[in-house]
């Protein structure tokens, strides 16, 4: 490691979110209310050019809090406003918060956004766009995929699916296209120019690739044409695969990582583009460690590819062994630094850590 | 009613602890420390604030030192010496040890080195410390009659305590600084389930998420490899305890591991007031330290010997612990000299240093510093700085408050902005008020204390000899009187209150009168209602009297004609007002009429 800083959350979160002005947000997902969401400052040690050892200001620091009855499953911060969203069970309605670090350090509940006929329905998920106007995109299912306003809390755009397949992941790709993943594993795009037109979906990878899917969508520098960057595809047997948008009969490149059991509950399957290392995915959910790989030397043959780095911290915490070993629930790039991460696991623990280029741990 | 003062020291002020409890009518002083940020009279506490005339001997019935740390008791001379306080001062053991060294030290700063005059002297620490009465862990100290207090162990440096101040049955718990992780070389902070009416809790750290402290030492670790690596030396300025400790256990087993070369040295003015505090204050350290010094001396290291003046001009690398931690004099600041000028040198400064000390000059980042005699020392070598020091975060807070399970919680050390959140959490979780005060303000709390009674034993026996026999989880409700009489309480039967009050007692009757339809003669109408009373109040005694007055139990009917009207007869209802709800119920009864057909 080049440094590695692990600090200990009072409650685990399932969500790690930039949000305005380097701050991270984490939030509780216990099922029984009394739920934090936290917004964080990180140490400076994060923000420096240089990574710095003995700094005296190595803690984060707890901006701001607010309580939540349900557990957050997902959260995304709305940019260019200080809103947060929030969804989780039992239903599929977002909430809306607001945070105000210059008068209260607390994070208020403003607003909730509910969709019609969302009792029962699965939780959420949500991407978040300030490009014309703060909108959010959200939906569980493809029939109730909707992009909302969030001050006035009307759709702007409803799709036209009948389908009730469950959803894993959506995305913004730009101001008037999205992206969402079916649990399955199908890649849906829209137009939102063209509402009511249906989703198109693209062919799931034949192979038997377990239960569920997730993607990662990488955002290249802004104005750039972001469907022409590979979509990443996560199975919850290991398998990855790489699809162009532009060409989404046939992947890009396909391959498995390498994780000694595949997840059965696949509830923490994440993988992500790293924003600042040109062909690289950090993937995590499996157990209690996050893989980087090198997607460009991927082919299309499935093998079994060598991650670039392995972080282990995680699977060392497990104090009591009751609930067994930790799982990494959530993971996320620094926005800059290339090699810095952030992971979360089950049992509090969260890491900030960046990696030696060359191989080998330290 | 238990109401503390924040005056003139903590609240909203990270700079220093002093605060006032007003308790039953008892006054405590906790802590009386300096601001370590000001040069001026303002590092002191403002302590005309507290009485306005009286002298604070009268005023103050003792006064209680968390810990050593001079913010909390940097003052402390100041206040008993230059201000004047006689009365009793209360610390554990090894505070009372290490105090004087700290504030002897802290003097010779500013006072020898600043040419300070407004300050206390040497001969006043001594009278202060003349005042303190020790105490030990867990022991009930009674400091009058009604006021004991009681130390708990609080971790965070050698000595430090929270303290429970205890009138009757008020009590506040006040923590001081603490922690609630262990750590290499002190135990975590630990206080029973002692419900006080108030805790009051220090929450510097309450919004901070520290970063673990294997990351910590193996960044030290690094750093001292890599200086080690290009032929640089180390100096590590200590204090003599506790951190000092901990650093060489961590650098010997590295260098073990690592199987290092280079030499690390401890100076020996350092090993023997080292182990001279262990020795007798061995029961502070946690568990592990207390093996290790059974089995061995604590300073016998396979890879640390002690140091010699003369090794500091050897060439190559080393790693130098030396005295004292904020390099304003002795060896330390000897050896830094040597070795300021070379860039491949490094000095890690373990803790918090003192304004005006060197220590505190190349941390704030001034690279030139002047010396004695106006030399001028440039300062090429690596400055880092490193704080092993232990606070409770809001985890731990929490983790105190559970333990204690106060009524109320007062926070200090904190800025209130940054603190709502850390209120409601504790609010919700606990369902106790929690309270944020700014510096100088007064927080009011509210007890609820109990106020035992003592019961006749004359109404005692009546109340079981009545009824039923008394259900342990059924209130039973009982009358009877309260006498409230010179701090005592009793409750006693009416008729006892009334003997020994000497008052008559009086009885109260209710009339009533119903109107009824009925032209015959009074005698029979009374009658009547003797019969169909009769009839329907099967349960209870009713009588007609020879007078022609009817009786129910002890409630009186009279049937009397009307004076005007001779086909209406009135009926006198008549009960006290023990009797008033059966006197309701006749009277609504008679209002409703008589039956038509009687004898």
């Amino acid at each position: 490691y080049e440094a590695l800083h692990t600090f200990e959350l009072q409650a685990p979160t399932r969500v790690i979110e930039w949000a305005r002005g380097s701050r991270i947000c984490v939030a509780g997902y216990g099922p029984s209310g009394g739920n934090e969401i936290l917004q964080l400052l990180p140490p400076p040690t994060l923000q420096a050019k240089e990574t710095q050892g003995l700094c005296p200001e190595r803690d984060f620091k707890v901006e701001c809090g607010g309580f939540s009855n349900r557990p957050v499953y997902s959260l995304k911060h709305v940019p260019d406003t200080s809103l947060l969203v929030t969804s989780g069970p039992p239903d599929s309605s977002l909430q809306v918060w607001q945070v105000s670090a210059e008068d209260s350090d607390v994070i208020k509940s403003v607003s909730a956004i509910s969709t019609e006929n969302g009792l029962g329905q699965p939780w959420a998920k949500i991407a978040a766009t300030s490009a014309r106007a703060p909108w959010i995109l959200h939906g569980s299912r493809l029939n109730n995929v909707q992009i909302t306003e969030v001050e006035s809390k009307k759709n702007v755009y409803v799709a036209a699916s009948r389908s009730s397949e469950e959803l894993s992941d959506v995305a913004f790709l730009d101001c008037s296209t999205l992206l969402v993943c079916c649990a399955k594993g199908q890649l849906c795009l829209a137009d939102t120019r063209q509402p009511q037109s249906p989703l198109e979906a693209t062919t799931v990878p034949s192979a038997p690739c377990g239960l569920r899917w997730c993607m990662g969508v990488k955002h290249g520098p802004p104005g750039s044409d972001s469907s022409s960057q590979p979509v990443a595809r996560l199975s919850s047997t290991g398998h990855l695969t790489l699809t162009d948008l532009r060409k989404v009969s046939e992947p890009l490149a396909w391959a498995k990582c390498s994780v000694s059991c595949p997840s059965s509950s696949a509830e923490f399957l994440s993988i992500s583009w790293a924003p600042a290392l040109e062909g690289c995915v950090a993937v995590s959910g499996f157990d209690g460690t996050v893989h980087v790989y090198e997607t460009r030397s991927w082919d299309g043959s499935g093998k079994e590819a060598e991650p670039l780095f392995v972080h282990k911290g995680h699977a060392f915490g497990g104090l009591d062994g009751s609930e067994g070993p930790p799982v990494v629930t959530a993971h996320t790039w620094h926005p800059q630094k290339p090699r810095t991460l952030l992971s979360a696991a089950s049992d509090g623990s969260l890491h900030i850590w960046d990696w030696v280029e060359s191989r080998g741990s330290c | 009613l238990s109401s503390v003062s924040l005056g003139a020291g903590a609240g909203q002020d990270v700079g220093r602890s002093c605060i006032l409890v007003s308790i039953a009518g008892k006054n405590v002083m906790l802590d009386c420390g300096m601001h370590m940020g000001y040069n001026d009279d303002r590092r002191f506490p403002d302590f005309s604030y507290i009485t306005q005339n009286g002298r604070l001997t009268d005023f103050l019935d003792c006064v209680i030192i968390s810990h050593f740390h001079l913010d909390h008791c940097g003052a402390l001379p100041y206040f008993s010496e230059m201000v004047g306080y006689d009365g009793p001062i209360y610390m554990t053991h090894p505070t009372k040890a290490i105090c004087p060294i700290l504030l002897e030290d802290y003097r010779k700063i500013t006072v020898d080195k600043k040419g300070e005059t407004n300050f206390f002297t040497s001969q006043m620490i001594k009278d202060c410390m003349k005042k303190v009465v020790a105490v030990h862990l867990h022991q009930t100290v009674q400091v009058d009659e009604e006021l004991e207090i009681k130390a708990y162990y609080a971790g965070h440096v050698l000595g430090a305590a929270m303290f429970q101040i205890k009138v009757g049955c008020e009590s506040v718990v006040y923590t001081g600084d603490y922690n609630m992780t262990p750590d290499r070389h002190l135990g975590a902070a630990w206080i029973d389930k002692c419900r006080p009416d108030l805790l009051i809790s220090e929450s510097t750290y309450a919004t901070t998420i520290r970063d673990s402290k294997r990351c910590r030492e193996r960044d030290f670790l690094k750093k001292v490899h890599e200086t080690v690596e290009r032929g640089g030396k180390v100096l590590i300025p200590v204090f003599a305890l506790g951190r000092a400790q901990e650093l060489c256990i961590l650098l010997e087993t590295f260098w073990e591991r690592m199987n290092l070369k280079a030499p690390i040295y401890f100076s020996t003015g350092l090993t023997e007031k080292a182990n001279h505090y262990y020795k007798l204050f061995i029961t502070w350290t946690n568990q592990k330290i207390r093996k290790t010094f059974v089995q061995r001396n604590m300073f016998e290291f396979k890879h640390i010997k002690a140091f010699d003046r003369a090794y500091a001009d050897n060439p190559g690398p080393m790693v130098v612990f030396a005295t004292p931690g904020m390099l304003h004099a002795g060896q330390s600041l000897q050896i830094f000299r040597k070795w300021a000028g070379n860039e491949k040198n490094m000095v890690i400064m373990p803790g918090y240093c003192v304004q005006g000390t060197v220590g505190h000059k190349i941390l704030s980042g001034q690279r030139k510093l002047e010396m004695e005699g106006r030399q001028i020392l440039e300062v090429k070598m690596q400055v880092e700085y490193m704080s092993f020091s232990a606070h409770a975060d809001a985890k731990g807070i929490m983790q105190l408050i559970r333990q204690a399970e106060p009524r109320n919680v007062l926070l200090v050390h904190g800025e209130a902005k940054k603190m709502e959140f850390l209120k409601q959490k504790i609010e919700q979780e606990f369902h106790v008020n929690c309270y944020m005060p700014a510096n100088g303000e007064t927080t009011t709390i509210f007890t609820n204390p109990s106020i035992p009674v003592d019961i006749s034993l004359g109404l005692l026996k009546r109340e079981t000899a009545i009824g039923l026999l008394p259900d342990a989880k059924k209130p039973k409700l009982m009358h009877g009187t309260l006498i409230m009489k010179d701090n005592s309480f009793r409750l006693v039967s009416s008729e006892q209150a009334l003997k020994e009050l000497g008052l008559t007692e009086h009885q109260l009757r209710f009339t009533c009168r119903v109107h009824i339809q009925d032209p015959r003669k009074e005698h029979e109408t009374g009658l009547r209602v003797y019969n169909h009373l009769k009839a329907i109040l099967k349960d209870y005694s009713v009588q007609h009297l020879p007078d022609g007055s009817i009786t129910v139990e002890s409630i009186l009917i009279q049937a009397t004609a009307h004076s005007e009207d001779q086909g209406t007869k009135v009926l006198l209802v008549s009960w006290t007002y023990q009797d008033e709800e059966l006197g309701s119920y006749l009277t609504s009864l008679l209002k409703k009429g008589l039956p038509q057909s009687t004898a």
